[in-house]
């Protein structure tokens, strides 16, 4: 099962994101705690799209697509912005960013805490930010 | 594999530069995207074999164009193919009798500072609907698609006849077929998307339609869908004072493409200039700005 949305890079598409996952979820019969995963990943890479990727610019779209199958969800954003590139690490610290949601560099943490895999591309079709959430049998 | 990301700062090229790139490297490796400018680089007839790719053969057949030989009926070359060594622009034009200055088909591709290409222009034209000169104004020089000068009485009839800004005669209806072959072409040259600007708020519309999404401008897109609902800024502004302002553009695509071509995004403090759409090959983005919208 797949499904695919496409959206203004602006942080009122997050709440539309939030309902496609959870239209697709219903449908797909993922449970409720993979689902509430999926949408923080979603959330935080989305976020970093409007704020970072599109800093500057008029912003374009945001692609959504999700794939169902079994055992799996994965999950690929894609976005026309500003291509990001590997950064060094930095030792993450989870209660700096509750305290400070405008500090940057730890939705990827949050997206490694709760997906599988993670995989970033950059090129002439864009930016794509591809992740799996394996689902328990 | 990473743990963090940041934003580049410097920009990304999609392929080589086209003259770093040698016939030998285009043998070796298929995916090495090639560039309009090393084609453009080929003897005569070897890109002519290729750029013919760029034509759908039925809209050739439908004038009786022998799309190998690019000859019209009469013999003559109804095609002019303008690939000049050492440029990165293309531009492909059809006509239909004596007059090629009047071409029903043009497409023009360019390389662009990325190495990725960009769609310049597509004009599908019918040959035998009526002709509005909404392209040259009453002194006679061109208007560049009304983007430069406009001639208000050729748009005025234009727009009443249901035409768009931009457009010259009514459509061939043939763009979902030229956007395959352009697909089909630049697969053949390993790109994997490309990219145009819209002329005009109709062509955005169409462009969604075959697949494209936004590069820049998916956020104005939105906005000016909000701000033609009853109420809205841009409703507002549609107070007659000109032909192009009448009240029931809110809800058409062309109608709100003449009173956007007519500088009504002032009053949102910004111009038809900031768009720029990219369609993936081979993939449907399914962006919709204009939900049931009709054209």
């Amino acid at each position: 099962m797949k499904s695919q949305t496409t959206r203004a890079a602006e942080l009122e598409t997050l709440g539309e994101f939030r309902d496609f996952i959870d239209e697709f979820c219903l449908l797909a019969g993922v449970a409720d705690d993979a689902c509430h995963d999926l949408k923080l990943a979603v959330d935080e890479a989305s976020t970093n799209i409007v704020t970072h990727g599109y800093a500057g610019m008029n912003p374009g779209s945001i692609m959504l697509a999700l794939e169902f199958e079994p055992q799996l969800v994965t999950v690929e954003i894609t976005d026309f912005g500003h291509p990001f590139e590997p950064a060094e690490p930095e030792p993450p610290d989870p209660e700096s960013t509750l305290d400070d949601p405008t500090r940057g560099g730890l939705g990827l943490y949050f997206i490694y805490q709760t997906m599988d895999e993670i995989r970033y591309r950059s090129g002439e079709e864009g930016n794509a930010l591809t992740f799996i959430k394996r689902l328990d049998s | 594999m990473f743990r963090n990301l940041r934003v580049r700062r410097e920009p990304q090229k999609f392929a080589p530069d086209p003259l770093q790139l040698s016939i030998d490297e285009i043998i070796s490796d298929a995916s090495i995207p090639v560039s309009i400018r090393s084609i453009n680089n080929l003897p005569d007839n070897a890109k002519r074999r290729l750029y013919r790719a760029l034509i759908p053969i039925g809209l050739l057949t439908r004038f009786r164009i022998n799309p190998r030989s690019w000859l019209g009926p009469d013999g003559n070359t109804r095609v002019d193919l303008f690939a000049k060594p050492g440029s990165g622009l293309v531009n492909l034009s059809i006509w239909n009798d004596e007059n090629r200055d009047d071409p029903f088909f043009t497409i023009e591709l360019e390389d662009n500072s990325f190495n990725g290409i960009d769609l310049n222009l597509l004009v599908l034209s019918d040959p035998d609907a009526p002709r509005f000169q909404t392209d040259f104004d009453e002194s006679g020089a061109r208007t560049e698609f009304g983007t430069v000068r406009r001639n208000i009485v050729a748009e005025e009839r234009a727009m009443l006849a249901g035409l768009a800004p931009g457009q010259t005669r009514a459509g061939l209806r043939a763009s979902s077929e030229v956007f395959n072959h352009v697909e089909s072409f630049l697969t053949l040259l390993a790109h994997h998307a490309y990219f145009l600007e819209p002329l005009s708020y109709a062509s955005a519309w169409v462009f969604e339609r075959r697949g494209f999404a936004y590069v820049r401008g998916h956020k104005l897109m939105d906005e000016i869908h909000q701000e033609f609902q009853p109420e809205g800024r841009l409703y507002r502004e549609l107070d007659e004072s000109t032909p192009f302002r009448v009240q029931d553009h809110w809800n058409s695509v062309r109608g709100r493409a003449w009173a956007i071509h007519d500088g009504i995004l002032q009053v949102l403090n910004t111009r038809w200039d900031r768009l720029r759409m990219i369609k993936q090959v081979g993939r449907h983005a399914g962006a919709d700005t204009f939900p049931e919208g009709t054209y």
